[in-house]
């Protein structure tokens, strides 16, 4: 090979294996944000560590900093201490990636004896910390990791705050078709498990209620151009059911608003929630969601939880930051149940009773570790100047089986297998 | 949709993509210098227009305000890191990427991970109805007019302007170039500068149409490179021939053949580097 043919080779190469290892950049060094010589938090009970197992660098950074500030939240408006128990917290970088956060997990539990871990975003790395912390003993309370698979098993120690791909667009099968009486859809969303499942829950109440989906439309995670697939989109469905979050959703509806797409669009609410609701602006305006939460719940707990944090973070609240924040109010409520010694057998013991009321409104945990919670139906609208999802009507109890019987839904093919068909 | 629709879309991401390489062809192709810190640049542009619009709320003095200090910095770059690395190309590689992976967490710090979008000229918003089922955005139009408009004075400025033939004779035999009184230092400062200037330029327009965030940089990148390769190192008309056609497969692509929808471009790409590795107008190397 000759000079000017191997130059551009290299470093195209290069460049590939950057992209390639995208998950882990722009960094992986993990930095402790906890001071680990401040002096231990003391409760009347007793102190427990908790490890905040969230990714503060690469693709989910923003994701995992909520998170981390809504619990840390929570804990400072109550000095310190929940249920009696000086809380220590011990905070790591999952960097996303599954290897670097089961070394965290262990460092976790073995050096800062941590008796919880609290975090997650990525379903991979849950997958990977997961069996660790099952073996170790130590519950895992995850907050917005959501493969449908990882809340599977009864009376395991890994319990989760947020939704599975599919709990929160279940209910929204019923509410397009029945109550908003649209009876064709076309489905565009998301080529990854998140992606199927979200747009698969859907898909099944949605056909169970009586309506058709017409179409699926799946693109790659990342699409730098969504053009190709609005115009695809069949003229004749009565409704345009997405599932793309982050960057994919500010170009998902660049293009729906560039080449005049008039069909209503639904979509899961992490599609149009408050971290990309800014970017979205008008191009969003009227488009309706559903999700376990929306900032302009009129409830006490979410108003207290807004204010707290619009103080500190000078913008609007999130599902993330909700999550967080939920997260602590169930540690809470589990160690307010406890007397003596928080071990991680207690800590799992009472978690697995706690029913609170958080910013979303109920929220208790089904006996496979998922939590049940109403989910809220959004339309985005603009108030005040600011673009905000405004709920419109709310499905109650909702658990990661809907209304289907557990052992029945255990039953069915995984939405991995049955993305593609839905529409025939 | 119909057949119009979708290759005036290919045509107008094809020039997104011109857009995006057309720095890169001029710091790469024609420098020969590896600037794995392109896709950084690019973020600097879109983010200070970002910033720089949510400050003034004037769109022409954001985009002149926001290139102009990418190309400060990338001229900082060149003249106290790169310079010293003239043609040793692993050490451009590993100092370029360690600069692109600085610029992404300083950005994440600064700006946070959830992405952002640049302003947009507001006579650009809205859309032309073409005929009366097809509707086009006046913003991707635009953009294939700008493609063309800059791949044109990009040409020309190098063929036919007097710095452009130092930059050619700089490029071709440096100790000749300085021996004849061509201060080849002063020429690579400015090309370097010119090539971060397109890319920040680049941000701002191609940031309008797919949005921003601190770890799109390499993504950014590789559809760069992917470009400049294909269209033949230095290339300026091969590179817009390989954008459009890069653009247009993998619009069609997505179409044709949804499934496929990762492999569009890179299967094809990969295909016509095996038989023609010097790219569609690359010349064999001379020295």
């Amino acid at each position: 090979m000759n000079r000017s043919v191997r130059f551009p080779v290299a470093a195209l190469a290069a460049a590939l294996t950057l992209t390639a290892c995208g998950g882990n950049v722009p960094s992986t060094g993990g930095v402790t944000a906890a001071t680990p010589g401040a002096a231990a938090a003391q409760g009347a009970k007793g102190s427990l560590t908790v490890g905040l197992l969230n990714p503060t660098t690469g693709p989910f950074t923003a994701l995992g900093e909520d998170v981390n500030a809504g619990f840390e939240l929570y804990l400072a408006s109550k000095g310190g201490t929940l249920g009696g128990y000086g809380i220590n917290i011990v905070k790591e970088d999952e960097a996303n990636d599954p290897g670097v956060a089961t070394t965290k997990a262990r460092q976790l539990v073995e050096q800062n004896k941590a008796g919880l871990v609290v975090g997650l975003v990525n379903s991979g790395v849950a997958y990977a910390v997961a069996p660790y912390l099952k073996e170790a003993g130590v519950p895992l309370l995850i907050t917005v990791a959501g493969a449908d698979g990882l809340t599977r098993e009864k009376n395991g120690n890994l319990f989760r705050v947020s939704y599975t791909g599919s709990q929160d667009t279940m209910p929204a099968g019923d509410f397009v078709c029945k109550t908003l009486g649209l009876k064709t859809a076309s489905i565009v969303a998301l080529d990854y498990s998140f992606g199927w499942e979200a747009a698969g829950g859907f898909a099944r109440t949605y056909e169970d209620a009586g309506c058709k989906i017409v179409q699926e439309l799946y693109a790659p995670l990342g699409t730098q151009d969504y053009a190709p697939y609005v115009n695809q989109i069949d003229r004749n469905a009565e409704v345009v059911f997405t599932v793309a979050p982050g960057s994919d959703a500010i170009r998902f509806f660049k293009a729906v608003q560039g080449f005049g797409l008039k069909t209503p669009v639904f979509a899961h609410g992490s599609t149009t929630d408050e971290t990309v609701l800014p970017s979205l602006a008008a191009s969003a305006d009227g488009v309706q969601s559903s999700l376990h939460y929306a900032p302009s719940l009129e409830t006490p707990v979410n108003k207290a939880f807004a204010e707290a944090w619009e103080k500190e973070a000078k913008r609007s609240v999130n599902q993330y930051a909700e999550d967080g924040w939920a997260a602590a109010q169930v540690l809470e409520a589990a160690l307010t149940s406890l007397d003596g010694e928080a071990t991680p057998t207690a800590v799992r013991d009472a978690l697995s009773n706690v029913s609170i009321e958080a910013p979303r409104g109920p929220l208790k945990f089904d006996e496979y570790g998922q939590a049940v919670y109403d989910v809220h139906f959004r339309k985005v609208e603009k108030k005040d100047g600011d673009w905000v999802n405004t709920v419109t009507g709310s499905a109650k109890n909702v658990s990661q089986f809907y209304t289907y019987d557990p052992a029945e839904y255990l039953r069915f093919p995984s939405y991995d297998d049955l993305k593609g068909t839905w529409a025939k | 949709m119909s057949w119009v629709s979708n290759l005036l879309n290919g045509l107008a991401f094809g020039s997104l993509l011109f857009l995006v390489a057309s720095g890169l062809t001029i710091t790469f192709g024609l420098m020969r210098t590896i600037n794995l810190a392109h896709g950084a640049f690019y973020l600097l542009g879109g983010y200070f227009a970002f910033d720089l619009f949510e400050r003034t709320d004037n769109y022409w003095l954001s985009l002149l305000l926001a290139v102009a200090l990418t190309a400060a910095l990338g001229m900082l770059m060149e003249r106290f890191l790169l310079h010293r690395l003239l043609n040793q190309e692993l050490p451009q590689i590993i100092l370029t990427v360690g600069v692109a992976l600085i610029v992404g967490d300083l950005l994440l710090a600064k700006y946070g991970g959830n992405p952002i979008s640049p302003p947009v000229p507001a006579q650009l918003e809205g859309s032309l109805q073409l005929s009366d089922t097809m509707v086009f955005p006046k913003f991707r139009a635009f953009l294939i007019i700008l493609a063309l408009v800059l791949a044109a004075l990009t040409v020309a400025f190098l063929r036919w302007s007097s710095v452009g033939a130092k930059v050619r004779a700089a490029v071709d035999d440096q100790d000749i170039a300085r021996s004849i009184g061509i201060p080849v230092p002063i020429i690579f400062l400015l090309v370097f500068g010119a090539g971060t200037a397109l890319a920040a330029f680049a941000g701002v327009w191609g940031g309008a149409l797919t949005s921003l965030s601190p770890d799109a940089g390499f993504e950014v990148l590789l559809l760069a490179l992917v470009v400049v390769v294909v269209g033949g190192l230095g290339s300026v008309p091969g590179a817009l021939i390989a954008a459009f056609a890069v653009g247009l497969l993998d619009q069609f692509g997505r179409v044709l053949f949804p499934e496929w929808a990762l492999f569009t471009v890179y299967a094809p790409v990969a295909l016509f580097l095996a038989f023609r590795p010097t790219g569609l107008m690359g010349q064999v190397a001379t020295r």
